[in-house]
């Protein structure tokens, strides 16, 4: 049963033919059987959840459930706050903290009847790309545990991975989605900046972030997109767009479409990524699709861009953890510079203080014009390429990540290295669009890899239109581990 | 970058390095500040300040009164609080 797909579940629970507590049940078994290896979970209320499934079976028996969506499963990133649960974002700053309130997504998803299986490991503070940086917790790629799921949503890839759950919540900044997606060989969109309300999810970089679904299936990933989109009073950057309805979904054309290509692919892709990709690429034209090749020179600036962009939003954003209000605070402080100081201190990891370092520096008198200014500056030509390159075409595909899973450890020692697992998915949030990755086979040791499927702003409808035709392909299929080594 | 300017930025950022620490942050530092440095290279006369913000609208919600974070609610989140208030170290010296 966990091992089936996304659509079969919930066909089965609108069936009858399971309980959301039969289905909630065999999910925490095989969570207690197998997250020990992975360990996607930072915390989890067995009988919270219990209830909270045997709720909504009471409901669907007398024809009174929620939504066609009442009893099915989701995942949550620890940094969306569900009121009630703690909210740790993988960080000891925020270790005894229980959210006083939910997420606009949450909401959402909560009058829907969905049933949430909170605390999924991340990066702290959402910064990184193997999920190391969690202050509790390395979370493993449940193809290989001695490799990374990505990140930072690497809790909630490796829990859809490793059949723990059929979907789950994430958020991406620089590809904090796509990114695990495709490490973990499942499905994962970030969506259009502004598609889904940001209220409750706790801030990195405000102008870059998005919550996005994670799924085994593309109709997962289209369930929930439909669910969170929208306008939010709680979030002034949330869309006034026609929000997304599944109802939007047609049949892709694929002999109709302009299919957008790097002119100059990088030199970090692995060969079996390079090969991989190609085959698909060859498979789409030998469809009739026409594939053009785009000049993606710019692009090579993404990363120094988003870094420093990302830096300064985080070093802006993280100034609220101060000792005072909520949050870790040190053991009798002598005076008050102590608590703010030795607070932080003590609270963050190194990574977040080397990015709050690099976000002060760049926002600071003297240096603002040459780093932060100049990379705003440099963000539009970002876009303007992006408005170019859709005059021409109708996606463009990369692959999502230039190699497959590494090896724990195996970046940790050197941040630019790590940064630069993130060189295609960056540019995407710059520009504020949406991009999906996808399955799409397994390099020579079986490691999946992910194709990187990028729209044009608020085309989601299109975009997964397309995803439904691509994932049918032989050459995208992957089969999830049933038994995690 | 030098330690002292490190330190300095350190210090408007609200956090303290061990000395010990303090080298291995700023290796770190440079070396992320020489592979960033590349965005310089742009020419980015062309941008106008209109442009970087074009996708800001300001929309502001309704003007409506409604129920705030209760005391209680806070105190549950506070480090320390007590009798309604949020407790600080004693901010005027003696």
């Amino acid at each position: 049963m966990i091992h089936k797909k996304y659509s079969e579940i919930k066909s089965l629970l609108n069936e009858k033919k399971i309980t959301s507590f039969e289905l909630c049940s065999l999910y925490l078994k095989r969570i207690e059987e197998n997250d020990s290896k992975i360990k996607a979970f930072l915390y989890l209320n067995k009988e919270k959840i219990l209830q909270e499934a045997a709720n909504s079976d009471s409901r669907r028996q007398v024809g009174k459930q929620l939504s066609e969506f009442d009893g099915i499963p989701i995942g949550i990133k620890d940094n969306i706050c569900i009121k009630g649960e703690r909210v740790s974002c993988g960080s000891k700053i925020l270790e005894n903290f229980i959210s006083p309130y939910d997420a606009t997504a949450i909401t959402k998803l909560r009058e829907k009847g969905f049933i949430f299986f909170p605390g999924l490991n991340m990066d702290e503070f959402a910064m990184g790309s193997s999920t190391e940086n969690s202050a509790y917790q390395i979370t493993k790629n449940p193809f290989d545990t001695t490799r990374i799921p990505g990140g930072s949503s690497g809790g909630s890839a490796a829990a859809v991975a490793s059949s723990m759950l059929p979907i789950a919540l994430g958020s991406d900044t620089g590809g904090s989605i796509r990114q695990p997606a495709a490490l973990c060989g499942i499905f994962g969109l970030k969506p259009t900046y502004g598609r889904v309300s940001r209220y409750g999810l706790v801030a990195y970089a405000s102008s870059l972030d998005q919550i996005g679904p994670f799924s085994n299936d593309p109709e997962g990933i289209a369930d929930v997109l439909s669910v969170l989109s929208g306008a939010d009073l709680n979030d002034s950057t949330a869309s006034q767009e026609k929000p997304f309805a599944v109802t939007d979904l047609l049949n892709s054309d694929v002999s109709k479409l302009k299919i957008g290509i790097m002119a100059n692919e990088g030199n970090e892709w692995s060969q079996d990524v390079k090969d991989n990709f190609h085959k698909i690429i060859d498979v789409l034209r030998s469809k009739g699709a026409q594939i053009i090749e785009l000049d993606f020179s710019i692009h090579s600036y993404s990363i120094p861009i988003y870094y420093i962009i990302a830096t300064a939003e985080c070093s802006s954003n993280l100034s609220r953890f101060d000792g005072i209000r909520y949050g870790y605070r040190i053991e009798d402080p002598k005076k008050l510079e102590d608590v703010y100081v030795e607070s932080r201190s003590k609270g963050f990891g190194d990574e977040v203080k080397r990015r709050i370092l690099l976000g002060t520096f760049s926002l600071s008198s003297g240096y603002y014009d040459a780093y932060y200014g100049q990379a705003q500056k440099a963000r539009v030509l970002i876009k303007r390429s992006y408005a170019e390159y859709f005059k021409q075409v109708d996606f463009i595909l990369q692959p999502t990540s230039p190699t497959t899973a590494f090896k724990v450890g195996e970046k940790t020692k050197d941040p630019v290295q790590m940064y630069k697992a993130d060189i295609l998915t960056t540019s995407v949030n710059l520009a504020g669009l949406p991009a999906i990755s996808i399955p799409a086979g397994v390099d020579k040791s079986g490691l999946p890899i992910g194709l990187q499927i990028t729209a044009n702003k608020f085309e989601e409808a299109k975009l997964l239109s397309f995803v439904k035709e691509l994932s049918s392909l032989d050459e995208c299929k992957i089969n999830l581990p049933e038994t995690i080594q | 970058m030098e330690k002292d300017r490190l330190q300095s930025i350190a210090n408007l950022a609200k956090l303290r390095f061990e000395e010990s620490q303090l080298e291995g942050m700023l290796s770190d530092f440079n070396k992320i500040m020489a592979y960033v440095d590349k965005v310089k290279e742009l020419d980015t006369k062309s941008v106008t300040e209109e442009e970087i913000y074009e996708w800001s609208e300001n929309r502001v919600r309704p003007d409506i009164l409604g129920q705030s974070m209760t005391r209680d609610e806070i105190s549950k989140i506070a480090p320390k609080f007590e009798n309604g208030y949020i407790v600080v170290p004693r901010v005027i010296e003696t």
